[in-house]
């Protein structure tokens, strides 16, 4: 009859981790640990990028953004949008000019007060031609749009994005013949949007422009002026010519037109950055969980040693008891990676509800692998350095 | 009689921290016979259990040979030693060494777990057999630390007997235990060599016990200086 056997391996690892509760539970913990913070922070990264994507890739292809400042091309990040131009009706006309543009639309966006017969809330008011919606690919789900006439009167109608109906009246459609009030502004709510999926739009309420210019828009200004191009090929001269445009009138660095892919890629630039931050602190708590998992095998590796030295004794071989703490701390790193990996993937499913972390391949990866590579190590190597002694040394070990 | 281990021109020297070499043991040559209980006795430090580790095969001498059943093994790889450690002797410590995070049957268990060859036995039923004999079966499923100093030689003399080896070696093995559990342990000696024909090497330096076995080897500054046989 012969013993020896890949499962005595097992049952004397589990023998072990039944003796030994608290050196079990402290290694799976410091595995744990460092598997559950690499994952969650590498999620939390990819679902911030994933977030500020959607946002601009909501807005649509074919989108040239003029915005005040240098915009997001000059390098400075969003920052270089304050002290720049004011644009203004005068613009919207000039830039009309400009051949292959299927859409010039100003855009004023104020964040105000909305109050409804029992309800108050802050909200964002954009104001815009009624080309936005073609602009954006907004649609209603009940009701209509606001149309080119509805600028032309100043009409008071206002199209609400989905989440703003809901807040306000909870089903969205009740939203429907409703009036609101902005500032003292009466407004009729003539359309609910579809929902998608873009909180700046979902939360929005879209009027015509010409409505904001009274007490909300004294000045008659926008904050930006979006142009749909009618074709990829032609954003490159659209945009030479819409600056040549608008240099005439301002400053170099008072304005930028900026390309929606600049921005996105300037987006996966910040975020490259953010993510070897996120990454770097990971790594340290992996290594404070592997200094953890360290410590507690050097606190026993006196009572280890001469374990080995006994074994030998009793006919182990270095390779029998090199496989022996192999199993057992490839036990002990598995158990405790894919604990974290599931308590991640849990945090992960129930933040999902809100924002739109994601689990990363690369990210479980590393995680399990680097801090098993730590438990499988201080596991082993104290091992091999007591089967090397002789069996009495390792006995008499302390 | 044959002998079944020669030490011959044995030495053992440990390389001190300061340089110098020390010698533990010069120049040994020993013949232990088939069925023989000697006795190694001498003052503390003299070399006894220096001794005892290198015919057990638990360290390596820095010269001479070992000879196992005419074989010389002072330079057989990691693998031959731990088949012999496993089959050929069984040892009993002073400290008992037993593992205290397996029950005592595991512990006795634990050389067959160890063990490259097909057995001719069932080492369960041998377990159960040697805890019934030396009164401990009830302590089956105990830890090694929950029972008593005398239990605990016990299920070490169980564990060194259970691969049926040829050779028992007991360093000290009444040491940590009192007068009347350390006769009875020496008791449990003399009978499986009388009535199983097991050779026994003890370290002890109880006059009171070297008397009871048939030789008495005496060890000084790591030489033998006398091999009396009754
Ligand atoms: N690893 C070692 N390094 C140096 N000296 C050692 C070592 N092991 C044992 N010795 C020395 O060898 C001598 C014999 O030791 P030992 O065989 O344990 O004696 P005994 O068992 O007779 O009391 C002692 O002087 C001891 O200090
Ligand atoms: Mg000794």
């Amino acid at each position: 009859m012969k013993l020896q056997g890949v499962s005595t391996l097992f049952t004397s690892s589990f023998a072990d981790f039944k003796r030994d509760k608290v050196r079990t539970a402290l290694t799976s913990l410091g595995i744990m640990i460092g598997v559950l913070s690499v994952v969650l922070l590498i999620a939390l990264g990819l679902g911030l990028k994933n977030y500020i994507q959607n946002q601009f890739e909501s807005l649509g292809a074919n989108l040239v953004m003029i915005l005040p400042g240098s915009g997001f091309s000059g390098g400075r990040g969003p920052a270089g949008l304050a002290g720049g131009a004011e644009f203004d009706e005068k613009d919207v006309r000039s830039v009309e000019k400009v051949p292959n543009i299927k859409y010039v639309v100003p855009v004023y966006i104020h964040s105000s007060v909305i109050t409804t017969a029992d309800k108050e809330i802050s909200g964002s008011i954009m104001g815009a031609n009624e080309e936005i919606f073609s602009l954006i690919n907004i649609d209603v789900q009940t009701g209509e749009l606001w149309k080119k006439t509805d600028v032309e009167k100043k009409a008071k109608v206002a199209v609400l994005g989905n989440t703003l109906a809901q807040d306000l009246y909870g089903n969205p459609s009740d939203a429907l013949g409703k009036t609101i009030r902005v500032g003292g502004m009466r407004i009729k709510v003539i359309g609910i949007a579809n929902k998608i999926g873009n909180q700046e739009r979902d939360g929005a309420a879209f009027i015509p422009y010409t409505t904001t210019f009274g007490s909300m828009n004294p000045k008659k200004t926008f904050f930006a002026i979006y142009l749909g191009i009618a074709d990829k090929e032609s954003v490159t001269t659209v945009k030479s010519e819409v600056e040549k445009t608008l240099l005439k009138r301002y400053d170099k660095d008072r304005f930028s037109v900026t390309e929606q892919s600049e921005i996105l890629s300037t987006v996966d630039q910040i975020f490259g950055i953010l993510n070897i931050f996120l990454v770097a602190i990971g790594s340290i708590s992996l290594m404070v969980g592997g200094i953890g998992i360290m410590n507690i095998m050097y606190a026993t590796v006196t009572e280890r040693t001469r374990e080995v030295g006994i074994r030998r004794a009793l006919g182990a071989t270095t390779r029998d008891i090199l496989l022996q703490f192999l199993t057992e701390s490839t036990m002990l790193s598995l158990f405790g990676g894919i604990v974290g990996l599931i308590v991640a993937w849990i945090i992960v499913l129930i933040v999902r509800n809100w924002f739109p972390v994601a689990l990363n391949l690369f990210a479980v990866i590393l995680a399990i692998g680097v801090s098993s590579g730590i438990g499988i190590f201080f596991g082993v190597f104290p091992a091999k350095k007591a089967a090397d002694l002789s069996p009495m040394e390792a006995i008499r070990y302390e | 009689m044959s002998s079944i281990i020669s030490l011959k021109h044995l030495y053992k020297e440990y390389q001190l921290g300061d340089g110098s070499v020390f010698t533990a043991l010069r120049d040994i040559n020993l013949d232990i016979h088939e069925g023989e209980f000697s006795a190694i006795v001498g003052p503390s430090g003299s070399g006894k259990s220096t001794l005892m580790h290198m015919i057990g095969l638990l360290d390596k001498p820095s010269r001479g040979e070992i000879i196992i059943n005419s074989r010389d093994v002072s330079t057989i790889d990691d693998n031959q030693t731990s088949t012999l450690r496993n089959s050929y002797v069984g040892f009993v410590f002073q400290q008992f060494n037993l593992l205290n995070k397996l029950t005592v049957q595991e512990n006795i268990l634990l050389p067959a777990t160890y063990s490259r060859r097909n057995l001719d036995f069932d080492p369960i039923a041998r377990s159960e057999m040697l805890m019934e004999k030396f009164g401990i079966i009830s302590k089956k499923d105990s830890y090694p630390n929950r029972i008593s100093g005398g239990q605990q030689q016990r299920v070490a003399v169980a564990r060194a007997l259970i691969m049926k080896p040829q050779l028992i070696l007991a360093d000290e093995p009444t040491g940590n235990l009192d007068h009347k559990t350390g006769n009875e342990i020496i008791d449990l000696f003399e009978e499986l060599n009388k009535s199983e024909g097991i050779t026994l090497i003890m370290v002890t330096h109880e006059r009171e016990l070297a008397e009871r076995t048939r030789r008495q080897i005496r060890v000084l500054d790591g030489e033998v200086i006398s091999d009396k046989k009754k």
